[in-house]
């Protein structure tokens, strides 16, 4: 069948409690899009008009459903000290974290049109919009508080604090949330869909109730700073999120895209609160064949389509830079032809 | 509480900027159909940016709570329509009738009228071809005008949802309207039609005949009104069809809350065309005529907004500020402009818009009230310039040009439009006491930097 409606308005009645012609397509497709364009990581991600060009002709390619305007979640960080550094062809490695030189309350909010690489973000969401924003979301990913704080710190003393220093963990979260929100004021005006992404407090990165501790409540914060503009907002935790899975909705988020969690436990345990997204295996995408992702798509979308406040057919993770092409055409083809809800 | 600043017209960033000292029980307060959960509608321009209204980000807005309200309200429409539809009330579609079908479709319980043809405005608004070019794929000519946009609408179910029951005029409204809406009954609609008679003048009859006056001076042979009463009856017996209910003092009741609403609009209109500084701008005033043909699918929200914004206006008035210079150029604007970007232009370039001609005046009436209902909405029909001649209509126009507070008179010519091709230099020759500028709608995104220059000699040439 061929499609009735551009992604824009099979979103915007996704997020309205409609069914659309089919559900949406958006497997994460993020770095992957540098390979698409034949281009170098470093080029992508230093560049706004390159990550926006890279995008652009990967959805010209693959015809999935958003444009994702990410790289990796160490942005904030940066434009809050932290340094990274550029390899060519890899994403940002963190060297020095900005807590290892400076103390909290020395660390200044970041200016998203100035500081480290948010200025190419918000020229990268400005031309995808500009080009496309009529047909197609243009999401923008943004590293929830939680995530910013751990990659302010080394890693592994940050952990630890979790247990020994919960104040200062607090303080740090708090300040990584009036970092999100000054990045997130920068991106709705350029015409982003702010969605949130905290992989470090991934159950299989840290225990429930340090999630419950520190992520759930700046996560739930970010959310109603965004509901303010009544935006749809997606939170996605990759990893293992089951044993978290019954505190999600306590996030408010609109959409809740998870990845490693059994789907059928996730539509009977969210479905009727919040719209799901997933959660197909990207290690497939990498090393698996065409055929046998077919399947595989085909029977999550099945068991998936008819959750109760809809769901959207996505990888659980970002899809790996070097994914084969043939297999991510496969995933999109099958749910275009399974997805179907006016028929 | 949030303060309104000193009037401005002010940037999508800047709203942003603006939005931060909003409280969150002030974004709480507004709401349509009273609905907590998803009734909210107090966000700023950005919001529907995000969402694909690209035009906001290069429009200019008033800067108060009033018009901040008046934009989160229209623009919310479409999902408040679903929203409408889910929670058990009845969609009632009004194509080309312009004003009474939904005063007809107000007097049902749980009914909620709306234009499909309002999707005319979305190209522009989202600087899209989408619909433009899915209608020229459905069969629609390229050079038929922007309300083609409908039958893409209708085809995609995405702006709209399927209506309960549709109401679709003929004969003297739109022709080219009236392909497009038959296109639509092709597609498997049932359309109910109207006929709207073409109001001839007793000049132009051969057998000599009873002829009685609108209120904004139309003459009309007097057997129309009962012709109109007949055909609002079966509007309103296939109401009572589908709703199984009918009870002609709730049509009263209608009539008299139409009639608020009309009211509030003119006296808003005066105290914005009157005023010394012009206290709005002239792109949220269009949206508060518009509204008048159905109460953008909310109309007791939509009469709560339209207090607030007589409110803010007159206490701007008093102050004597507003959002224009003071010796802003005053100038007529007749036939709407489909690009909003255009009325903030001849702003920026030094216009002030005192007075309009939408051709939508007969939903700017007020219907007569403690007469036979029907009667009432058929006489006040007859006050459309749509459905009469381009000389009346001129006559219109100049007797407010005569009114010698009006310095020069804009036209918008839509491209495709057949009525537009004829009426716009017939409108132009005969206005002999004014300056004319007739302009030519561009589609989405085809404002040139010739047309500004146009409008600024234009503007010029009137200083
Ligand atoms: S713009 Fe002209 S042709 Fe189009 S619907 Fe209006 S009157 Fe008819």
């Amino acid at each position: 069948m061929n499609d009735m409606l551009t992604s824009r308005e099979r979103f915007g009645l996704l997020v309205i409690d409609e069914q659309p012609d089919r559900c949406n397509i958006m497997p994460l497709i993020t770095s992957h899009a540098a390979t698409v364009k034949g281009m170098k990581l470093r080029d992508y991600y230093t560049n706004g008009e390159n990550m926006a060009r890279a995008q652009i002709a990967t959805v010209e390619k693959y015809e999935h459903d958003a444009i994702s305007i990410f790289s990796e979640v160490g942005i904030i960080a940066e434009a809050m000290g932290s340094e990274f550094e550029y390899p060519e062809n890899d994403l940002p490695i963190l060297r020095t974290p900005v807590l290892e030189k400076k103390d909290i309350e020395e660390i200044k909010l970041p200016s998203p049109r100035a500081d480290g690489r948010l200025p190419v973000y918000l020229e990268a969401i400005e031309y995808a919009y500009a080009a496309l924003g009529d047909r197609i979301p243009i999401l923008a990913y943004i590293p929830a508080p939680f995530t910013t704080a751990m990659m302010l710190s080394d890693p592994n003393k940050f952990l630890i604090q979790t247990i020994r220093e919960p104040s200062r963990v607090e303080s740090i979260v708090d300040r990584s949330l009036a970092a999100a929100i000054e990045l997130c004021y920068h991106v709705i005006d350029a015409g982003g869909l702010p969605i949130i992404v905290d992989p470090l407090a991934s159950s299989s990165v840290v225990s429930p109730k340090t999630y419950r501790q520190y992520a759930l409540p700046s996560e739930r914060k970010l959310v109603d700073f965004l509901h303010r503009y009544d935006l749809d907002i997606i939170l996605h935790i990759c990893g293992d999120t089951s044993p978290i899975l019954d505190l999600l909705p306590q996030t408010r988020a609109d959409l809740i895209s998870i990845d490693q969690v059994n789907m059928q436990q996730a539509i009977d345990k969210l479905s009727s609160r919040v719209r799901i997204i997933g959660n197909y295996d990207t290690s497939r995408l990498a090393f698996s064949t065409p055929e046998d992702i077919e399947a595989e798509v085909r029977y999550m979308v099945e068991g998936a389509l008819h959750a109760k406040k809809g769901y959207i057919a996505a990888t659980g993770c970002e899809v790996p830079i070097k994914a084969p092409e043939k297999n991510v055409v496969a995933f999109i083809d099958t749910v275009k032809e399974v997805g179907w809800y006016w028929v | 509480m949030y303060q309104d600043l000193t009037p401005e017209k002010i940037s999508l960033r800047e709203w942003s900027r603006q939005f931060r000292m909003v409280g969150d029980s002030e974004i709480r307060q507004f709401k349509y159909y009273n609905n907590d959960e998803w009734g909210i509608y107090l966000s700023p321009p950005a919001t529907f940016m995000v969402y694909g209204s690209r035009q906001l980000k290069k429009l200019k807005f008033d800067n108060s709570l009033a018009a901040l309200r008046l934009w989160g309200f229209t623009f919310n429409e479409s999902e408040r329509l679903f929203r409408a539809r889910q929670s058990g009330k009845r969609i009632i579609a009004a194509m080309g009738d312009l004003g009474t079908v939904p005063v007809i479709a107000l007097a049902f319980p749980d009914c909620i009228p709306f234009y499909p043809d309002c999707t005319w405005w979305t190209p522009f608004f989202n600087e899209s071809t989408v619909l433009l070019d899915k209608a020229s794929e459905l069969g629609t000519p390229e050079a038929s005008c922007f309300v083609r946009s409908t039958l893409a609408a209708f085809h995609k179910m995405a702006y709209f949802p399927k209506p309960d029951i549709l109401f679709a005029s003929t004969g003297a409204s739109c022709d080219d309207y009236s392909c497009i809406m038959q296109m639509v009954e092709d597609m498997g609609y049932e359309l109910n039609w109207l006929e709207i008679p073409f109001r001839r003048q007793r000049r132009s009859l051969h057998v000599p005949e009873e002829h009685t006056v609108a209120e904004s001076g139309f003459e009309y042979p007097k057997r129309f009104e009962t012709y109109l009463v007949d055909e609002y009856k079966r509007v309103w017996q296939k109401m009572e069809a589908l709703t199984g209910t009918g009870d002609l003092e709730d049509l009263n009741a209608s009539i008299e809350k139409n009639n608020r609403i009309r009211r509030l609009v003119n006296e808003i209109k005066d105290l914005t065309q009157t005023a010394a500084v012009a206290p709005f701008p002239a792109l949220e005033m269009m949206i508060i005529e518009f509204g008048n043909l159905y109460g953008y699918a909310d109309i007791d929200e939509w009469l709560d907004i339209l207090k607030m914004i007589k409110q803010t206006i007159a206490d701007r008035v008093e102050k004597g500020i507003g959002v224009l210079a003071s010796d802003a150029v005053p100038l007529a604007w007749v036939t709407p402009t489909a690009d909003p970007l255009l009325l903030n232009i001849v702003e920026d370039l030094g216009g002030r818009i005192v007075a309009t001609e939408y051709v939508i005046n007969q939903a700017l009436t007020t219907i007569e009230e403690g007469i036979e209902p029907f009667h009432a909405l058929a006489r006040s029909f007859m006050n459309a310039s749509l459905i009469g001649s381009t000389e009346e209509r001129v006559r219109q126009i100049a007797r407010g040009v005569d009114s010698g507070k009006i310095a020069g008179v804009i036209i918008t010519n839509m491209l495709g439009c057949s009525h537009c091709a004829m009426e716009t230099r017939l409108i132009e020759e005969k206005l002999k006491n004014v300056p004319v500028l007739a302009i030519d709608i561009p589609a989405p995104l085809g404002i040139t930097a010739q047309l500004r220059t146009r409008i600024t000699a234009f503007i010029e040439m009137l200083r």
